[in-house]
């Protein structure tokens, strides 16, 4: 199996760790990788901000890059969402690429039937659902799958797992008091369940979370679910 | 040109292209499939504070104050509704799947009846039962054909209000208590 | 920034960490969460409910203009009488010219955003008729001289204490009335005025087109006491609360009352018809423009059940009146600026996540979310946008088509972030968040060094 690797523009810059994790892990699993280097970004921010011309641009660029490739796999269910649900609307057609992109744990679980990728992580874990691959790519219990084969991790529900974390791509920054407040809402509801680690499948609510719990210095870490399954 | 025709003009402009359709809903039954009538009635009804009364004179004994509609079953009462402690009515049926009854009303003073005294007693026969909300309409239009009265009331339990902190009470602007009498008929 | 935008900014920084507001709000909504899925445990099939009422709305509608003539038909029928309102103001003024006619000085009202949105009392007011909030959240908010705060729920943001603070403040009662003992003194206070005054002025949950019915969905009775001792009745609904026919309300009912409130069914749902002292008002006030949108028709299909309002993150942060206009969270962002303008109301469009959560609760699966997606493209496409904003996204695009341009701007935000200079240019992030750490190097350098084949 081959695929071909999206990685988010805020992953490639500022969390390629989550990258090279997902690279290691799809490897593991038998899967052949390459990173088509003229990507960059999907065109989320333009498209949530009203900009739909400049949107539509940068999802013709994506097609024309991945069209050629069979499967896409990236580790955001937020670009996933805007490549598969979005991307028709607004190219007003169904490319092969848009049809075709996975978010990670969707791939691993729903594409190849793996839930069990040999990792070792002991640690108390909590998982939360970013909004889009929970209400866009209707992915719920796929991470949490993959979580529980994971040798000595313990998974802890927290009550706000469903709950945004309050960033919302642009809307952290223009309205920068009400995605605290919802951000505040969600550590709270993350560190009352004793976790060490707070693991999700989109790097930008683990940059609003982790961004929170660490100017406080609360006790809990983030990780992507790609970081964890990494582990061996 | 009035605001009708403006309102309408634009209504019909507007509708000319269709929105998309939704999916279309599948035929499954929404509700599950419900117990005997009169006993999941019973259910409802006393779930929703109301009062099932076994023997109406013992009860009637308790009001000094009654109107009533004058109706078969509801008897005459002694007082205008503006000062009754007690309003007794006839219902067009009762819902057993919501614990509800309907009552139809022609006139103000039927109108107040069900809704001003602080006590409402429905009396009414066990076969007017009906099994749920669309059955209800069903008696309805049975029995008024075109010619609806104009105020009917579903009337599920006593009034009530959570408007503050969410703590019921009971007894906000109509009746504090609901009752049914069925007769042994 | 516009005024409407500087307010709703002013009042979301002031309420989004007021805690003890957010202690109220979330008490409240859970309390509601949890009494909506007992609620939702009655039906055996949730989903086929909510996707029936939307094929039912979507029917109504698509052909508004045949429903509303046949409800028109069928008031007048039984000899009420059929207004038509083209704006709000145009609708107090036949409320009032109907006071007018029937000699009134004293109108009860029964709760309705509707005539909220009309600004009603004032116009009532000022013609020398007295209005009575007869609802007991209403009442509660006549007094305070506040506006609703939930579409659904008018005092949730007040706790016990406060309003026996403020029924002290009128009429002298216990600071420690209990919720019952409130209760009961706005009883007693307001069961004079029902006996009293020359109208009632209701709004309607549902207009039944084949019977020319309203229907009113209340717990309290004063809709019932409304429009039972009054003279007059006057009903003012919005064009878009038709139901085609009486049968559908075996529908609409107990899934208006289970997401309301958690209800199989409100205490009274009462049909109200003609009589010669009857009068409906049918308001547009710009319903018709958001029906003229194909693409954004069916948020016309709310059947105001305010779940969107209590599924909202950001509702439940900064509360109903921050929004500052009659309709509030998720649902009122998205037709307000259809209803009221763009160039005043995008901003609410703006303020939310898309967390999706509205859309995955509405009653009648409107997909609030996708649209307030859409409201943005549409103030776009008005010029409603600040042009630094559309100046900066023009060179996000220039560069974004690059891999090169990127992967210099890319280097160029990890250098800003290092250096502590990203500190004082990102502060709305930075006030109370940490930035990330920026790596050495970014994922595509990785590759090209170590991967590539």
């Amino acid at each position: 199996m081959k695929a071909a690797l999206f990685i988010p523009c805020f992953v490639d810059q500022f969390y390629p760790e989550v990258g090279k994790a997902m690279v290691a892990v799809l490897r593991r699993v038998g899967v052949e990788v390459c990173f088509p280097a003229e990507q960059t970004c999907c065109g989320q921010p333009a498209f949530n901000t009203g900009y739909w011309d400049e949107a539509r641009t940068m999802a013709k660029h994506y097609c024309d890059i991945f069209d050629g490739y069979d499967v896409v796999v990236s580790p955001s269910g937020s670009c996933t969402a805007m490549v598969r649900n979005f991307y028709p609307e607004l190219l007003g057609e169904v490319r092969h690429a848009s049809a075709n992109t996975f978010e990670f744990s969707e791939f691993l679980v729903k594409k190849l039937g793996v839930t069990d990728v040999g990792a070792k992580f002991p640690a108390k874990v909590t998982y939360h659902d970013s909004c889009h691959t929970l209400r866009e790519l209707r992915l719920k219990q796929e991470p949490r799958t993959l979580l529980r084969a994971v040798k000595g991790l313990e998974l802890i529900e927290m009550s706000e797992a469903e709950t945004c974390c309050g960033f919302g791509g642009t809307f952290s920054v223009k309205f920068p008091t009400i995605s605290t407040a919802m951000d505040d809402v969600k550590c709270q509801s993350i560190v009352a369940t004793g976790a060490q680690y707070v693991v999700s499948v989109d790097s930008s609510c683990l940059m609003q979370i982790g961004g929170w719990l660490r100017r406080r210095k609360l006790p809990v870490q983030t990780k992507h679910l790609a970081e964890v399954l990494a582990q061996t | 040109m009035s605001a009708r025709d403006n309102i309408l003009n634009r209504v019909r402009d507007a509708v000319r292209t269709k929105a998309p359709r939704p999916p279309e809903p599948s035929a499954a039954p929404i509700w599950p499939p419900m117990g005997e009538a009169e006993a999941r009635f019973r259910e409802e009804f006393t779930a929703l504070r109301g009062e099932i009364v076994e023997s109406l004179p013992e009860f009637l004994a308790g009001f000094a104050k009654i109107a009533t509609d004058k109706s078969e079953l509801a008897g005459s009462g002694n007082v205008p509704v503006r000062e009754a402690d007690l309003g007794v009515t006839s219902c067009v049926c009762l819902v057993a799947q919501t614990g509800s009854i309907v009552v139809a009303c022609r006139s103000a003073e039927e109108r107040a009846l069900s809704a001003l005294p602080p006590v409402h007693l429905v009396v009414a026969r066990r076969s007017q039962i009906v099994l749920d909300l669309e059955a209800a309409i069903g008696v309805l239009r049975k029995q008024y054909g075109g010619g609806f009265p104009s105020l009917i009331s579903v009337i599920s339990g006593p009034s009530r209000t959570a408007d503050i902190e969410k703590v019921l009470v009971l007894g906000a602007h109509g009746p504090k208590r609901l009752a049914v009498h069925f007769i042994n008929k | 920034m516009n005024t409407n935008a500087l307010q709703f900014r002013r009042a979301t920084e002031a309420k989004a960490f007021d805690l003890d507001h957010r202690a109220i709000v979330v008490k409240n909504t859970n309390t509601y969460h949890a009494a909506v899925a007992r609620g939702i445990a009655r039906f055996a099939d949730w989903e086929t409910a909510r996707c029936r009422a939307a094929a039912v709305k979507w029917e109504v509608m698509n052909h508004l203009d045949r429903y509303l003539e046949e409800f028109e038909r069928n008031v007048q029928a039984k000899g009420g009488h059929v207004h038509w309102a083209e704006t709000g103001a145009e609708a107090s003024q036949i409320a009032v010219s109907l006071a007018k006619q029937h000699g009134v000085r004293k109108v009860v009202k029964s709760k309705s955003m509707v005539t909220e949105e009309i600004h009603l009392n004032p116009a009532l007011e000022a013609a020398g008729v007295t209005v009575l909030e007869t609802d007991l959240g209403e009442y509660i908010c006549q007094l305070r001289g506040e506006p609703p705060y939930h579409i659904v729920t008018p005092v949730m943001h007040l706790n016990r204490a406060q309003i026996a603070k403020t029924f002290n403040e009128k009429f002298g009662t216990s600071l420690d009335a209990t919720a019952e003992q409130l209760a009961g003194i706005a009883r007693e206070k307001l069961r004079a005025e029902f006996l009293s005054a020359d109208m009632g002025i209701s709004g309607g949950n549902f207009a039944v087109a084949d019977t020319g019915m309203i229907g009113l969905c209340t717990n309290e009775g004063n809709a019932r006491l409304t429009t039972a001792l009054p003279r007059v009745h006057v009903a003012i609904v919005g064009i878009e609360k038709l139901v085609p026919k009486l049968e559908d309300l075996a529908l609409f009912w107990p899934l208006l009352a289970t997401r309301g409130t958690g209800q199989f069914l409100t205490v009274y749902n009462t049909l109200i018809g003609g009589s010669e002292n009857f009068h409906v008002i049918l308001l547009d006030n710009g319903r018709t423009k958001l029906l003229a949108d194909a693409e954004q028709r069916d948020a016309l299909h709310c059947i105001r059940c305010g779940a969107c309002l209590n599924a909202c993150p950001v509702y439940k942060a900064v509360g109903g009146h921050s929004y500052g206009t009659t309709y509030q969270g998720p649902i009122g962002s998205m037709i307000t600026p259809h209803l009221r303008g763009w160039q005043d109301w995008s901003h609410l469009s703006y303020a939310s996540s898309l967390c999706g959560n509205c859309a995955d609760i509405c009653s009648v699966h409107i997909p609030i979310h996708h649209h307030l997606l859409h409201n943005r493209r549409n103030s776009v496409r008005q010029h409603c946008d600040p042009l630094i904003q559309r100046l900066m996204f023009r060179v996000w695009l220039w560069g974004v088509q690059s891999a090169s341009l990127y992967a210099l701007g890319g280097k160029m935000a990890r250098l800003a972030i290092w250096l502590g200079i990203a500190q004082p240019l990102a502060r709305a992030w930075t006030k109370r968040r940490d930035l990330p750490e920026p790596p050495r190097q970014a994922f595509r350098d990785w590759w090209r060094n170590n991967e590539r084949a």
